[in-house]
């Protein structure tokens, strides 16, 4: 089922409030990092996160929640998509931004990586799937 | 400048209003996001990949020092301290909360300023000559018309849901900085044959994944007509305009699909069904709004220039980033975004607050945004400008780089934007270090970035255009050459194979290496020895060692 052998998949959003980059842990929280993140193994699984996506979007905590593939590296997990791994970590430039300010509240790394890989043992995850199109410019 | 009336100012306040309630609404759930979307967009309010971002509209590129310092204090106060300039003369902030959203609007519109427009399916900011008002070029200024058709656009509720957004530029000059023919519709206000003012009118032109340059649909359009020949084309577009594919719904795409000729035929018809009801342009309406853009009191004789001590960074500066003004004794000065290394477009909030007072004592009262993502000071003695320089260099915005290589548009790219595909600011950042050393023996060679096929960083217009796209997962750059978006627009071509992020700095420096081995001479510019090299010498050289 899986893409690629190795690949799960883990669930992301944008918060409400502030837009911020989200991930579903195992308290069911919302949560700026990949530290406990729910991990898909299986289709059924991944479909288990979507339906949990689409509910915490109707109950307003979050915003376009989908699916991201990543790969497991020594227990760590690393987005596959370029574009996953720059919503992960932030924009790249921050440092050069003349007069950047970063916000107090903010998570002083929020590309931690060091997600245990305790999601339930299954069959490799099948192919993340955006629940909703990015707006046109 | 424009001011508003008791109308703009009442339509303004309600709006925010409006916007402040369905934001209350959607943060209690109220409102679900598909409801919630549209109406935010409507206020130019995105979600991008990390945040909320907000897009202001600047009409025209047009502000004063007091609207400056008010998009300072935003950015400290509800942002991160930055905002971020744009290809459509806007701005943009990266960060805002959503629940603050509402009282930013409130404080822009207290500037008469708002977000009304900047994004959904309608027509989007008008964009204009940065130039205008101060140039010796221009016919006449061209923003009292773009303030009229900023009006008669604002909420026209036959226009609110066209079939995909649209673009209108205009310049007086005949040479077009406003990028006029890459637009939905281009205006070049000149003088007609009989004296007076009018318009050659572009139309079905536009970037993203199909570019097309605009076409000539009418010569001399008198400036009376204007709104009603709009009107008409804005009709036959929402009427016939795709509505069912997203990438086939601009007006380029229809008007290449039927031809210009079966397009104009029915722009015509209609036009002459509306042309004298109206729409007519009264002339004393004309003259009410040209009055707010009259020129300033220039001193009728400027005092002689400062002393000085002799410096050769100074007369670099003022060689490039001034421009003659049609006033003598004064000049045009451009204040590049683009420090070496630096982030295109990009300003701090002290430099903003920097800027405002700038303009307030140096160049009466008014800042400029170019839709190369400078800033201007239009109206700037030549006896102010050493000192000028000093406070610039201050502030860490004295750069002596317009039009030069490290003069770079790029979108926000995948730093910041849900559509890109790849990083642009980072490869603008790396080029610009690069090229640095050299950009003088180059000179005017004009770069631009994309982060993805939609092109806000006008990559097809660039002599030297870069496009950034996902190729299994990962970064990856096409490059273009030969792209220009003056009065001699022309559509860059893809040299071939794209690079990865080190490979398209190293192909760009190629590049610039072939163009100054093989060009006539200094005085032949880029595009010049492209158009008679053809471009097999530089693609020998990109691809000679692939």
């Amino acid at each position: 089922m899986s893409k690629s052998s190795g690949h799960v998949q883990v669930l992301t959003a944008n918060r409400l409030g502030d837009g911020a980059v989200v991930f579903l842990n195992f308290d069911g929280d919302w949560v700026a990092t990949l530290a406990g993140a729910v991990i898909a193994r299986s289709p059924d699984e991944a479909r288990g996160l979507v339906a949990r996506g689409l509910f915490d979007a109707g109950r307003n905590l979050v915003v376009d929640p989908y699916l991201v593939e990543m790969r497991e590296v020594a227990g760590a997990l690393l987005p596959i998509r370029q574009r996953e791994r720059v919503r992960l970590d932030g924009p790249s430039i921050l440092d050069d931004v003349p007069g950047y300010t970063a916000p107090v509240e903010r998570p002083p790394n929020a590309a931690a990586r060091g997600a245990e890989a305790n999601a339930a043992e299954g069959a490799g995850p099948h192919r993340g799937e955006r629940l909703t199109g990015a707006e046109a410019a | 400048m424009y001011r508003y009336d008791e109308f703009d100012a009442a339509f303004v306040r309600q709006r925010v209003a409006q916007f402040r309630d369905q934001v209350a609404r959607r943060l209690s759930g109220e409102l679900t996001e598909d409801e919630f979307k549209p109406l935010r967009l409507k206020n130019g309010v995105y979600l991008q990949l990390h945040a909320y971002m907000l897009r202001i509209a600047i009409p025209y590129g047009t502000m004063s020092a007091r609207q400056l310092r008010k998009l300072a204090h935003i950015a400290r106060t509800y942002d991160r301290g930055f905002g971020h300039f744009t290809t459509r003369q806007n701005l943009q902030f990266n960060w805002p909360k959503l629940a603050d959203i509402p009282d930013i609007l409130a404080e822009l519109a207290e500037v008469e300023m708002h977000a009304i427009q900047t994004s959904g399916n309608n027509v989007r900011n008008v964009t204009a000559d940065h130039f205008a008002g101060a140039t010796a070029e221009e016919v006449a200024d061209p923003r009292p018309y773009a303030e009229i058709i900023r009006q008669w656009s604002s909420l026209h509720p036959e226009f609110s849901f066209l079939p995909r957004k649209f673009k209108i530029g205009i310049t007086a000059s005949e040479h077009d900085r406003s990028a006029i023919k890459t637009h939905d519709i281009g205006l070049h206000l000149k003088r007609l044959g009989g004296g007076g003012l009018g318009f050659a009118v572009w139309v079905g032109g536009g970037q993203g994944r199909t570019p097309y340059l605009a076409q000539l649909i009418r010569d001399a359009l008198p400036e009376a007509d204007l709104l009603s020949y709009l009107e008409a084309i804005l009709r036959v577009y929402n009427l016939h305009g795709r509505r069912d594919n997203i990438h086939k719904a601009r007006i380029k795409i229809l008007i290449n699909g039927i031809g210009l000729e079966a397009f104009r035929s029915e722009v015509e018809a209609e036009w002459i069904r509306i042309k004298d009801g109206v729409l007519k342009l009264p002339e004393q309406e004309l003259a009410r709004i040209e009055a707010y853009f009259a020129p300033p009191q220039f001193a009728a004789r400027p005092p002689p220039a400062e002393l000085r001590p002799a410096d050769r960074s100074f007369d670099r500066w003022v060689t490039r980033n001034t421009h003659a003004h049609k006033q003598p004794g004064y000049a045009i000065l451009t204040i590049t975004l683009k420090p070496i290394g630096g982030i295109p477009g990009d300003a701090s909030a002290a430099q903003m607050d920097a800027i405002a007072d700038i303009a307030e004592r140096f160049s009466c009262d008014e800042v400029r945004v170019s839709h190369e993502q400078n800033l201007v000071l239009p109206h700037v003695r030549l006896g102010d400008l050493w000192s000028l320089y000093q406070e610039l260099k201050a502030i860490g915005l004295a750069e002596a780089n317009a039009g030069l290589a490290t003069d770079i548009i790029a979108c926000p790219g995948l730093d910041y934007c849900a559509l890109a595909n790849a990083r642009s600011i980072p490869i603008a950042q790396r080029l610009s270090a690069r090229l640095a050393p050299r950009q003088d023996l180059v000179g005017d060679l004009k770069i631009k970035i994309s982060g993805c096929i939609n092109a806000c960083g006008h990559h097809h217009v660039g002599a030297i255009g870069i496009l950034g796209v996902e190729k299994r997962g990962e970064e990856h750059y096409q490059l273009l050459l030969g792209g220009s978006g003056t009065e001699a627009a022309a559509l860059a071509s893809i040299t071939g194979p794209g690079f990865g992020p080190d490979g398209i700095i190293n192909a760009v420096e190629k590049v610039v290496d072939t163009y100054l081995r093989l060009r006539a001479g200094p005085q032949e510019a880029f595009l010049a020895a492209y158009a008679r090299l053809g471009a097999e010498p530089f693609k020998e050289a990109i691809y000679a060692s692939a």
